[in-house]
């Protein structure tokens, strides 16, 4: 009988989440054994030629990285959800934006003309931006559409399961498709990670205040902290309370506080919204203008607090 | 747009605002409809994720009002609410939503005359800065699904 | 299945019914999703109305019910009654306040119609989320701890006792009375302190409902309202006290002196002793500090003396553990040092006293016999009394006392009593006469003579020194200039301040104390004896400056609070709309253990997650809305309600 088949793709993706699939290591060998990898551009020659003529549900499970912003990325993303049976959005920015996200605080324009006219690095004596159709002395050239918005996976196609993280745990990965190739009944939605924050597995949870103690924010390249404690406790924005656990706190083990790439745990649907409600409640102070000044020093709230999730949050982008 | 006229969406505490607004009714006060009043045990309850909402469904301006500091009917509540709206309001401004839509006010019980003034004063303010956004987006937006 | 939600708009007679158009609203709200059914009615309040709910509950099968009318805080406890008894729990009613928020202020018909459809649309959708609450109950334990026995302790525990509760009645020292019963006369009518409190001391020691624990002090307290569990520690007395009669042979032998801490260090004491003459009970007591014996060294003096074998030198301090549903701090108050500040020259200069030392003075079982005497020896011929000593001043204590006015006028007509030539000069800055008494008191002594009544500026424009044996008082007066008086003694008003242990109390009891030291009440008008710790109530001077009529109302009072709250035999009915934490998803943050002013929230280390005690809850829902990982849920005041309010009320 023929094996199960199993489909990767990449969209806006900085290209992590194939690096983490290479990162189940010998697991790898095992996914070989029970399925076959029919398509994966990342990797494989294979060509959107070889998805169109599948069947419709041929694909037994699909995973999608990246988010979407082209056409190209929006169509692929389309095709693969019609020629699969389960699609699985694989990392922060299939998952909730990603980093790629925080373009949404700003316009297509704004982003075009940074990228090919404001950078230092760029020299564009002509201002020349990128447009879908174009010519050169030969041929009729074409390029993907550029949309106005970043969105995350299920904004564009009906998801069934998440694995989250910039980039994802391998073990999540392996665990995902184990138990969709063994028919495991997982209910629709479902997000492979803890479902508690990440201070219930943080080796620094001890140390966790228990009362208001901010009074000051003090950022990572202003001083060297104690690399035992923990971050809230010491002035120091960590998103860990705000952010789902599963990760095996990596960034904490390397003794950077948690920046939220799992996204929020799954009774909150604005994490930026929600981690500001906890960091105000943990401010030791009354008065106004001390308030004021420490939000003042918090020089990019809206970039820390929705680092990986602005385009799933309750607004997800500059609204005017 | 002269006949534009604001969505503005009050947040009150039950013991003080929301009696206060219900003293400028008793006192015979006018004031503008365009404030629709959402009652809450305490001003600190008040979540951000709730001012955000209100401005994703379309309200072009937020108002908190609480007990006047010292005089929380749960003690401390109110600061609370004056430590998150602090907050709020500057990281809403990357989002393009002016700090003058979000707005913290006192008002006990007996001050409905204090109520009058800071609901009218919002109403004249948001009719000058205009709707927040042009098309109500957040009927067009799927809504965010809360993930198992 | 869907939700069967009926509402019912209340005309209010005219007042809804003219400034609103009906017939639209019933129109808008019956094509809104889950609605059965839309009545309009004259007054859903009256007797008629509140049938026509309960039938139509039954009659339409309704699971949900919306009231458009007055506001809630109006009639929400009439409608949710009327809920109960169709069966329906009256957590699933929301309702719409289209009169004070809409009908009474909106002239314009359109916009009040619209208004209201809005905020009916806003109740429907938010009621659909909304979930039955049962009410809980738990046993209490109606016996009560009072901790202070002074006015306010005393007046709470046989307010309480003769309803025949159990009063543990826990005080510091050896002797009950708390500071009246060091005073000499009080104000106004001049009786007898130790006449006036002596009956109800007396009932207080001989009392079968209340447990006296003399030498005692709170050590820990666990547990909640109705369900406390006390620590107390009770010093060992040294001497038995059912044995002791008090007939003074222990004392009279006794080789040590010690200043005597009750005449405020005026005179001394031994090392045994019996506070001061009339103190109760009745029994002497040792002071381990000083006495030779329990220091190890050899001394049986008072033992051999006692004619009924009462003294113990092997007596041990004792820990008990009580059982009580609530308790009342009565721990009173002590005045401000005036040492603190130079310019009073107290504690340099002999012949200066604050108020307390010269109630002893005038008290005939005090260092002088009740007669006022210089430290010469010799009657003073000229006393300055000055006023608001360390109140009404930046510089210490920004309040007033209350009190001191009313005693330095109770003074002066005691020193005129006792010493008919001395004159008298009081160093003002405002008089404080509030009461039925005390301008009438006033009026005598402005007409008097001998007596000076002298302006200060401000109280912090006086200053005293010492000069070629007389007392010097130079103060500013309210034209700016500097004056000089000199006098033989000066009596200074020190301020009310809070008990010395203030803090160590607060801190066993977790309450609050103020920015002054004083205990905070719940609420300043509404609530002034109970606190913000559901079950401990506060009462008297410990709560704020107050005299004894105060004082004694508030134990009352904070008596009459436990009698009406917690009955024996009923159970303590639990507020529903509690906040309670998802214990499968909690990470542990414990950013929401701090958060709360009642301390129901506290961490379980073994579970790894935050508990809150539904019994102390209030439902301000503070955690919920700090809560990182949104696992608090506030109930009735869900984040899933408030979001289906939120959206019915902007989108139209």
């Amino acid at each position: 009988m023929a094996k199960p088949k199993i489909a990767l793709y990449w969209c806006s993706s900085c290209g992590g989440c194939e690096e983490s699939v290479v990162d189940m290591a010998e697991d790898i060998i095992k996914i070989k054994e029970s399925a076959d990898i029919v398509f994966w551009p990342g990797a494989i020659d294979t060509k959107y030629k070889d998805v169109k003529e599948m069947k419709d549900g041929e694909i037994a499970v699909c995973l999608i990285n990246g988010s979407i912003r082209m056409d190209e990325q929006q169509y692929m993303a389309r095709l693969l959800r019609k020629k699969s049976q389960i699609v699985i959005a694989q990392g922060s920015c299939a998952h909730i934006g990603g980093i790629y996200g925080l373009a949404n605080f700003y316009t297509k324009e704004e982003c075009l003309n940074r990228a090919y006219k404001e950078v230092p690095s760029v020299r564009n004596p002509e201002g020349i931006l990128p447009q879908v159709k174009s010519k050169d002395d030969e041929r009729e050239l074409e390029l993907s559409g550029f949309h106005d918005l970043v969105k995350p996976l299920d904004q564009v196609i009906e998801v069934d399961y998440y694995i989250p993280g910039c980039p994802p745990n391998p073990k999540y990965i392996v665990e995902a498709i184990m138990c969709i190739l063994q028919n495991k009944s997982i209910p629709k939605g479902s997000v492979f990670a803890d479902r508690k924050a990440l201070c219930a597995t943080c080796s620094r949870s001890d140390t966790k205040p228990e009362k208001a103690v901010l009074k000051e924010i003090k950022r990572v390249h202003e001083w060297i902290w104690d690399p035992e404690k923990c971050f809230l406790a010491q002035n120091m924005i960590c998103l860990g309370p705000a952010t789902r656990g599963g990760c095996e706190e990596r960034c904490i083990k390397a003794n950077m506080p948690c920046r939220g790439c799992y996204g929020p745990t799954e009774n909150v649907v604005d994490q930026g919204g929600k981690f500001l409600s906890a960091l105000a409640s943990i401010i030791d102070s009354k008065d106004e203008d001390e308030l004021k000044k420490i939000a003042d020093s918090i020089l990019d709230m809206g970039g820390i607090f929705y680092r990986y999730s602005l385009p799933s949050s309750l607004l997800r982008k500059r609204i005017k | 747009m002269s006949d534009f006229e604001p969505k503005i969406i009050g947040f009150l505490c039950n013991w003080c605002s929301y009696e206060g607004a219900d003293s400028a009714g008793r006192a015979g006060k006018v004031y503008p409809a365009n404030l629709k009043v959402i009652r809450v045990m305490c001003s600190g309850r008040i979540d951000p994720q709730f001012v955000i909402k209100a401005f994703r469904e379309g309200a072009d301006g937020v108002m908190i009002l609480g007990c006047h500091p010292g005089e929380c009917h749960y003690k401390e509540g109110n600061y609370q609410a004056l430590r998150k709206y602090i907050l709020l309001k500057k990281m809403l401004t990357q989002f393009g939503i002016e700090e003058e839509r979000i707005r913290l006010h006192w008002v006990s019980a007996s001050e409905c005359d204090q109520f009058v003034k800071v609901v009218s004063e919002m109403v004249k303010d948001m009719r000058q800065l205009g709707p927040l956004m042009k098309v109500n987006v957040g009927r067009f937006m799927k809504v965010a699904r809360v993930r198992r | 299945m869907s939700e069967r939600i009926g509402v019912l708009i209340c005309e209010c007679g005219p007042n809804i019914k003219d400034a609103i158009d009906i017939n639209k609203i019933v129109n808008f709200v019956e094509s809104l999703e889950n609605v059965v059914m839309v009545k309009p009615f004259g007054l859903l309040c009256s007797d008629k109305g509140k049938e026509l709910i309960r039938k139509d509950i039954k009659k339409y099968n309704l699971t949900r019910v919306v009231i458009a009318g007055c506001s809630p805080k109006e009639h929400e406890t009439t409608f949710k009654k009327v809920l109960e008894d169709a069966g329906l729990n009256p957590f699933l009613m929301q309702i719409a306040n289209i009169r004070e928020q809409c009908a009474w202020v909106i002239k314009d018909k359109t916009s009040a119609t619209q208004k209201a459809k809005v905020m009916i649309a806003a109740a429907v959708k938010r009621v659909v989320s909304q979930e039955p609450l049962r009410i809980k109950e738990i046993k209490c334990h109606p016996d009560v701890l009072v901790v202070g026995a002074g006015v306010a302790g005393i007046s709470a525990s046989l307010t309480l006792a003769h309803k025949k509760r159990k009063i543990y009645l826990v005080e510091r020292l050896p002797c009950i009375g708390g500071k009246v019963a060091l005073y000499e006369e009080v104000f106004s009518n001049l009786e007898c302190a130790s006449c006036m409190l002596d009956p109800i001391l007396d009932e207080v020691l001989h009392h079968d409902h209340i447990e006296l624990l003399s030498l005692s002090e709170i050590q820990e307290v666990l547990g909640f309202y109705g369900n406390f569990i006390v620590r107390v520690k009770k010093k060992a007395r040294f001497v038995d006290i059912k044995s002791c009669i008090g007939c003074g042979a222990c004392f009279e032998v006794c080789p040590v002196k010690v200043k005597n801490e009750y005449n405020e260090g005026l005179d001394e004491r031994k090392a045994i002793y019996i506070p001061y003459p009339g103190a109760l009970p009745n029994v002497a007591v040792i002071d381990k500090e000083h006495c030779l014996h329990l220091q190890g060294k050899v001394c049986n003096a008072c033992q051999k003396a006692c004619p009924f074998g009462s003294v113990n030198y092997e007596e041990t301090d004792q820990v008990q553990e009580l059982k009580v549903g609530a308790i009342v701090l009565a721990t009173g108050f002590d005045i401000f040092d005036p040492r603190k500040s130079k310019q009073y020259g107290y504690g340099k200069i002999g012949n200066v006293y604050t108020s307390l030392e010269f109630e002893r003075l005038l008290n005939s079982t005090g260092p002088t016999g009740g007669k006022i005497l210089l430290k010469n020896g010799q009657p003073p011929k000229k006393i300055a009394l000055v006023h608001c000593v360390g109140s009404r001043t930046r510089k210490y204590n920004e309040y007033c006392s209350g009190i001191c006015c009313i005693y330095l006028l109770k003074f002066a007509h005691l020193i005129r009593q006792k010493l008919p030539d001395v004159s008298i000069v009081e160093f003002y800055s405002d008089f404080c006469l509030p009461g039925k008494e005390a301008q009438k008191f006033f009026n005598k002594f402005a007409e008097e003579k001998g007596i000076k009544f002298l302006r200060m500026k401000n109280p912090d424009s006086i200053n005293i020194r010492e000069e070629k044996g007389k007392i010097l008082t130079r103060y500013t007066d309210v034209n700016g200039k500097s004056k000089n008086i000199t006098s033989d003694m000066v009596v200074l008003a020190s301020a009310i301040e809070e008990a010395r242990n203030a803090q160590d109390v607060a801190k066993v009891f977790d309450i609050s104390q103020g920015r002054d030291g004083f205990f905070i009440e719940e609420h300043t008008k509404l609530a002034p004896v109970s606190t913000t710790t559901k079950g401990i109530f506060i009462a008297g001077c410990a709560q704020g400056p107050k005299d004894i009529q105060g004082s004694v109302a508030q134990g009352q009072a904070a008596a009459g609070m436990i009698l009406s709250q917690l009955i024996p035999g009923e159970k303590l009915t639990l507020e529903p709309m509690t906040a309670v934490v998802n214990e499968d998803l909690c990470s542990g943050c414990k950013i929401c253990i701090g958060l709360c002013p009642y301390k129901a929230i506290t961490y379980d280390d073994k579970e790894k997650h935050a508990i809150i005690n539904e019994v102390l809850c209030t439902g301000c829902g503070i955690c919920a809305s700090a809560c990182p990982s949104g696992v608090i849920k506030a109930k009735h005041f869900t984040d899933k309600q408030i979001y289906a309010e939120i959206e019915g009320v902007v989108n139209e």
